[in-house]
C-alpha cells in the first residue's frame, strides 16, 4: 500500500516537472493593486495548492466549530446536572 | 487551450480534495470513525471483562486473521492463552511475533517479555532467566524483567542472586525493596543455621537488620540461635523485641519465648510482659500463656478463675477448649459426658479452621509461612483474629 502511494507520488512529481518544463513561458496577472508575471506551470500549481489549502481550511473550521459547539452543550448539561440536588 | 479554461475545473477539484482530506483527518482524530475492526476489538474486550475468555479468544483470533500487522492483538491473544493455561500456544504465538521481520524494537521487547512469562508459566525457568537477563542487559522493560528474575531466583532458592537483583531493582525504580531483601538474608541465615554454620547465620542476620531494623523474622531467628546456644536471657530479649516489632506474630513467638522464660527462670518478667500484652493484643494466645503460668505458680483454681474472667472479655474457641480441658477432671457423671462431646466439637471446629490468612491475596493456611504460597509476597501471612481462631 505504502509502496503504491510512493509510486503514484513519484509519477505525479515527474509529470509536474515535465509539464513545468514544457510550459515555461510567462503569463501575466493583473491583481488590480499589482501585476505579476509567472510561468504557466507555476501558476497552475499555485492555483491547485491554494484551492487544496482553502478546501482543507474550510473543512477544518467546520469540524472544529462543530466540536466546540458540542463541548459547550456538554458543559452546559454538566452544570445543569451538578446544580440539581 | 487557454490557461483559465484548465484552471476553472481544476481549482474546485483541488478545493474538494482538500476539504475531503481534512474531514478525513479530523474524523480519525476525533474518533468518530469507528471501524469494524475496533468494534470487534471492543466486543473482545467486553467478553474479557465478563470473564468469558473463550469468546474473547474467538474474537481476537478473527481480528488477528483480518489484520496480520496488528501486533497488539497478537499480544492480547498470547496473554489470554497463557492465562487459560494453554502455554504451548502462547509460546508459539510469541515466538512467531519475536521472529517476525520488520517488527519495531519496542514491540519486539514487549513480545520477548511476554515470551519470558510464558516460559516461567511452563516451568522452563532457565529459558525465562536467559530472556529476562537479555532484557535487563538491553535496558528494555528492565524493572519488569528484574521482578521476574527475582521471582525465578526465589523459586530456585538462589538467595544471593535474588538479593543482587533486588538491589538493582531498588536502584532502578527507587522503590523500597529492603523488607524483601531482609527476608532473603533471613532465608540464608536459616539455611546456615540448619547446616551448623552459626557464625555465618549471625552475619546474615546482621545484614537483615541493616536492611530492616525491625525485621520480626530476624529477631525470631536471633532468639532461636541464642536459645540453641543456651543463652536464654538473650533469647528472651530477642523474642520480646520481635513482639514489639510486630505484635501480630505473637502466636508464633510466644511458645519459644515462654520456653526461654522458663529456662532462664524469669517467670516474674514473663508475667509482667504477658500482662502488658493483654492490654495491647486482643488475641487469646497471651491469655492461654498466663493461664499456664498461673496453673504452675498458683494452682488450678486461680488459673481457671483467670481464664473464665478473660473469656468473658474475649470469647474464643481456643480459650473455651482450654477451659474444658482444665475443668474436665472436676466433673463426673452425665455432665462429664456432655463436656466430652463439647470438647470433641471444639476440637473439630478448630481442626478445619485456617489459622492464618494472607493480607494481600486472602490465601488461608493452617501453618505460618513467611512467603505466601499463593501470591509469593513476603510477611503478608498473619494470624486470623476471630472467635474460632486467634
Amino acid at each position: 500500500m505504502r509502496l503504491l502511494a510512493i509510486l503514484i507520488l513519484v509519477i505525479f512529481i515527474a509529470a509536474g516537472v515535465v509539464l513545468g518544463a514544457l510550459n515555461a513561458d510567462l503569463v501575466g496577472y493583473d491583481l488590480a493593486f499589482a501585476q505579476v508575471h509567472l510561468p504557466k506551470g507555476a501558476a497552475l500549481l499555485g492555483a491547485l495548492v491554494i484551492g487544496w489549502l482553502l478546501g482543507g481550511l474550510t473543512a477544518w473550521l467546520g469540524v472544529s466549530m462543530g466540536q466546540r459547539r458540542l463541548r459547550r452543550r456538554q458543559l452546559h448539561a454538566d452544570k445543569k446536572l451538578s446544580s440539581k440536588p | 487551450m487557454n490557461l483559465m479554461s484548465v484552471l476553472v475545473p481544476l481549482v474546485p477539484a483541488a478545493f474538494a480534495l482538500g476539504w475531503w482530506s481534512s474531514r478525513r483527518v479530523g474524523a480519525r482524530r476525533s474518533g468518530a470513525e469507528v471501524s469494524e475492526l475496533s468494534s470487534d476489538y471492543f466486543r473482545g474486550l467486553n467478553y474479557l471483562l465478563n470473564e468469558e475468555q473463550d469468546k474473547a479468544i474467538e474474537v481476537f483470533l478473527k481480528l488477528a486473521e483480518y489484520n496480520r500487522d496488528t501486533v497488539e492483538t497478537h499480544l492480547a491473544l498470547g496473554n489470554l492463552f497463557r492465562r487459560r493455561g494453554e502455554v504451548d500456544r502462547a509460546i508459539r504465538l510469541h515466538q512467531h511475533l519475536v521472529s517476525r521481520p520488520g517488527l519495531s524494537d519496542a514491540m519486539k521487547t514487549v513480545a520477548l517479555l511476554e515470551l519470558g512469562e510464558d516460559y516461567m508459566r511452563a516451568g522452563l525457568l532457565d529459558r525465562a532467566e536467559a530472556l529476562f537477563s537479555d532484557l535487563v542487559a538491553m535496558d528494555a522493560h528492565a524493572p519488569s524483567a528484574l521482578r521476574h528474575l527475582i521471582a525465578i531466583y526465589q523459586h530456585e532458592r538462589d538467595w544471593h542472586k535474588a538479593i543482587e537483583h533486588a538491589r538493582r531493582l531498588e536502584v532502578m525504580t527507587s522503590e523500597d525493596e529492603a523488607p524483601m531483601i531482609a527476608q532473603f538474608y533471613c532465608e540464608l541465615a536459616e539455611r546456615s543455621r540448619q547446616h551448623g554454620a552459626r557464625a555465618e547465620a549471625r552475619d546474615y542476620l546482621r545484614q537483615a537488620f541493616k536492611c530492616q531494623a525491625d525485621c520480626v523474622r530476624a529477631f525470631m531467628l536471633t532468639g532461636r540461635l541464642h536459645a540453641e546456644d543456651d543463652q536464654h536471657v538473650e533469647a528472651v530479649t530477642a523474642y520480646e523485641a520481635a513482639i514489639q516489632a510486630d505484635i501480630a506474630f505473637t502466636p508464633e513467638i510466644l511458645p519459644p519465648l515462654l520456653n526461654s522464660y522458663a529456662r532462664s527462670q524469669q517467670m516474674e518478667r514473663a508475667e509482667v510482659f504477658l500482662r502488658e500484652m493483654l492490654s495491647r493484643y486482643h488475641g487469646v494466645s497471651p491469655v492461654l500463656a498466663l493461664t499456664q503460668l498461673y496453673r504452675q505458680r498458683d494452682g488450678e483454681r486461680a488459673s481457671i478463675d483467670f481464664l473464665t474472667s478473660q473469656l468473658r472479655l474475649r470469647p474464643s474457641v481456643r480459650g473455651l477448649m482450654a477451659l474444658i480441658d482444665a475443668t474436665m477432671d472436676k466433673i463426673e457423671g452425665e455432665a462429664r459426658e456432655n463436656f466430652l462431646i463439647l470438647r470433641d466439637l471444639t476440637r473439630k471446629l478448630l481442626e478445619g479452621q485456617a489459622m492464618y490468612r494472607c493480607s494481600r491475596c486472602g490465601f488461608g493456611a493452617k501453618a505460618h509461612h513467611w512467603q505466601c504460597p499463593s501470591c509469593k509476597s513476603w510477611s503478608t501471612i498473619r494470624p486470623i483474629h476471630g472467635v474460632a481462631s486467634e
